[in-house]
């Protein structure tokens, strides 16, 4: 049995209790069986999709459990969880901003390495059907909002180098860049189709090339420029850069 | 429901909201947690958490120093009763956005601020099923003086 620590505002959804006693092995298990023993509650840590909301924060003992292993973060008979309520607000009105969620930055790396080595084999082969298929798991990854070659990153995962690296970031310009990425290929392609070789591999050539900017040196040029956008107001870029962080640069890692 | 405010606490308010504009200021309020009047006796300053560009417009507490804050209310023994906002060149009515990171049970006091001079302070409270705010009634009390903690 852990204890969860509730603060002010959620204690009247329990009874008044300012701390409960809950069984669970991780940080999820808890709040969801807190949740099952004070169904009142329910509203207030989930949203309609059973995300926690964001206001939401979940401290175990001193850390701040989105530094440890989130949700999954395992924890022990004699350990606290505190909730902690993220206070925001603001005067402008509604804007789907949403907050700064954990992103995988190994997945991202391990998608620019599989674009760029297909990408460049394509070339050495003379062979525009890899840019198209390097071009369509782009695309799918975009429409369904993960890295395209993430199944292959799951099948790496925990192997060698591939240790996951959460950074809290936006995935929308990530998401943003890699649909830029599809839709050069898609350029690309459709320029050797007409005949116009060399500028086909030019498109396919720049989209290596901001690959491995990102790769190698840290600068998403895509999230850059969906910053550059969110600044300018237009519609459907509303997430902001991460403080402190240079619009397209990496964010760093927490701790 | 009503919130009862001494004059030095409202007057802190809107010092507060005028030192910040442009940018909002926010902080806790710490008092007596009564569920229909309750009284604010402190105010904690805090610093706005948002990032630069866009602190004209949000603001955000650091959930650490809400940790801290709240440990401080313990020792005193009150509770942290509300949070306190500024909306510079917006009415003091919550926003969208406002109502979207809104806890129940808080009282929310927004403060407006008109080309850097406050114009007043009012009260909400989040509705139970999270749908909208509802006002509370702020009401001057003039005896009385903050200790106030910065």
């Amino acid at each position: 049995m852990s204890l969860i620590r509730l603060p002010t505002p959620l204690r009247p959804y329990a009874e008044g209790r300012k701390e409960v006693e809950v069984e669970g092995s991780t940080v999820a298990d808890a709040l969801g069986n807190l949740a099952r023993m004070y169904p009142m509650l329910t509203q207030h840590l989930y949203d309609e999709g059973g995300r926690l909301r964001p206001y939401v924060n979940v401290f175990l003992n001193e850390d701040d459990v989105r530094t440890l292993q989130g949700d999954a973060t395992p924890i022990a008979d004699e350990d606290r969880l505190m909730i902690v309520p993220s206070i925001a607000g603001g005067s402008a009105e509604a804007r789907a901003v949403r907050p700064l969620r954990p992103v995988d930055h190994t997945a991202l790396r391990v998608n620019q390495a599989f674009i760029i080595s297909l990408l460049g084999a394509g070339f050495i082969a003379g062979s525009m059907v890899l840019v198209a298929v390097v071009a369509l798991v782009m695309a799918l990854g975009t429409i369904f909002d993960r890295p395209g070659f993430l199944p292959l990153y799951l099948l790496l995962r925990g192997r060698g180098p591939f240790k996951p690296d959460i950074v809290q970031d936006n995935p929308e310009p990530h998401r943003f860049a890699q649909g830029m990425g599809a839709v050069v290929l898609a350029g690309s392609i459709g320029c050797a189709f007409v005949g116009l070789e060399f500028v086909a591999w030019l498109l396919a050539w720049v989209v290596i090339v901001l690959a491995a900017l990102n790769l190698f040196g840290g600068f998403c040029v895509g999230c850059a420029i969906y910053y550059w956008l969110n600044r300018l107001g237009v519609p459907g870029f509303q997430q902001s850069p991460p403080p402190g962080v240079t619009p397209g640069m990496r964010p760093t890692s927490p701790g | 429901m009503t919130i009862l405010l001494s004059s030095a606490i409202l007057d802190d308010l809107h010092k507060h909201a005028e030192s910040h504009y442009p940018d909002e200021g926010a902080g806790l309020v710490l008092g007596d947690g009564e569920p229909e009047t309750r009284r604010a006796t402190r105010l904690l300053h805090r610093a706005n958490n948002f990032e630069l560009e866009s602190r004209h417009r949000r603001y955000s507490i650091d959930p650490k120093e809400f940790l801290e804050a709240e440990r401080e209310a313990e020792k005193l023994g009150l509770d942290i009763i509300g949070i306190f906002h500024s909306h510079p060149d917006h009415p003091a009515r919550p926003s969208d956005f406002d109502l979207e990171w809104a806890m129940p049970w808080y009282s929310y006091i927004i403060t407006s601020v008109s080309r850097g001079k406050a114009v007043e302070s009012r009260a909400w409270r989040l509705s139970d099923d999270r749908s909208s705010f509802i006002e509370e009634e702020v009401v001057e009390v003039r005896s009385g003086s903050p200790e106030e903690v910065r």
